[in-house]
C-alpha cells in the first residue's frame, strides 16, 4: 500500500472549541431572529422574564446570575 | 442605561415653586453617577486576586445589593409575556441544553487540553484587567436587568 493523501485530524480540543463556539453563536442567531418583527422565537428576556414569573424562578435565576460571578470572578 | 425609567422626582419644586432641577437633567446626573460608580467598582473589583477574601466580597456585593433592592425596594418591573410559543421556546430549549450537555462532557472528561471545558476556555481570557472589568460591569448589569424582569 502507497501512501495515501494527507489526512488533516482535527484535534479533539479544536472540536470542543468548536461546538462551544457553534452553540453561542446559535443563541446569538436565535435573539436577532427573535428581535424581528413578528417573530415567534421569544428574546432571552421576554423567555426569563416568564420563567421569573413565579417567586421560586425568580430566585433561582437570581442565584444563578449569582453563581455565574462567583465561579468567574471569585475563583 | 437600565436605570432610565426608575421613577425619580422629575420636576420636584423647591420653596420657589419652581422645579429644583430641570427634570431631565437630574435623570442625567443620576444615571452618569451611577455608571462611574458601577465603572469604578467593577475596576476595582477585576483587581482582585482569585480565591481571595477580597474577590469573594466583591462578588458578594453586588449579589446582596440586587438582591435587597429586589426584595425591599423592587423597581418597576418589565411585564413578562402571558405565554410563550412553544416552538420558538424549544429553539432556545435545544441549544441551552446543547451548550450544558457540552460542557457537561467536557467537565467529565476532565482532562484539560483535550476536552476544556467553558471555564478553562473563558478564565484565562479574563486575565487582563480591563477585560475582567468589563466583563464584572457586564455581569453587574445583567443582575440589574434581571431583577427588572
Amino acid at each position: 500500500m502507497g501512501a495515501g493523501a494527507p489526512v488533516t485530524i482535527l484535534s479533539t480540543r479544536a472540536v470542543t472549541i468548536i461546538g462551544f463556539a457553534v452553540v453561542i453563536a446559535a443563541m446569538f442567531v436565535l435573539e436577532y431572529i427573535a428581535r424581528r418583527p413578528g417573530s415567534r422565537v421569544p428574546t432571552v428576556g421576554q423567555w426569563l422574564g416568564y420563567l421569573m414569573r413565579p417567586r421560586i424562578g425568580r430566585v433561582l435565576i437570581l442565584l444563578g446570575w449569582w453563581w455565574l460571578g462567583w465561579h468567574y470572578f471569585a475563583r | 442605561m437600565a436605570t432610565d425609567d426608575v421613577p425619580h422626582g422629575r420636576g420636584r419644586a423647591g420653596r420657589s415653586g419652581f422645579p429644583l432641577w430641570p427634570g431631565r437633567q437630574s435623570g442625567r446626573f443620576r444615571t452618569a453617577l451611577t455608571g462611574v460608580v458601577l465603572v469604578g467598582y467593577a475596576w476595582a473589583a477585576g483587581a482582585t486576586a482569585p480565591f481571595s477574601t477580597v474577590s469573594l466580597v466583591c462578588v458578594l456585593v453586588p449579589g446582596v445589593v440586587l438582591a435587597a433592592i429586589a426584595y425591599w425596594w423592587p423597581p418597576e418591573r418589565i411585564q413578562p409575556p402571558d405565554k410563550l410559543d412553544i416552538t420558538g421556546v424549544s429553539y432556545w430549549a435545544i441549544a441551552v441544553a446543547a451548550l450544558f450537555e457540552w460542557e457537561a462532557s467536557a467537565f467529565r472528561d476532565s482532562s484539560l487540553p483535550w476536552h476544556p471545558s467553558l471555564t478553562d476556555l473563558i478564565n484565562p481570557l479574563l486575565g487582563p484587567h480591563i477585560v475582567k472589568s468589563a466583563a464584572i460591569l457586564v455581569w453587574m448589569l445583567v443582575g440589574w436587568a434581571l431583577v427588572r424582569r
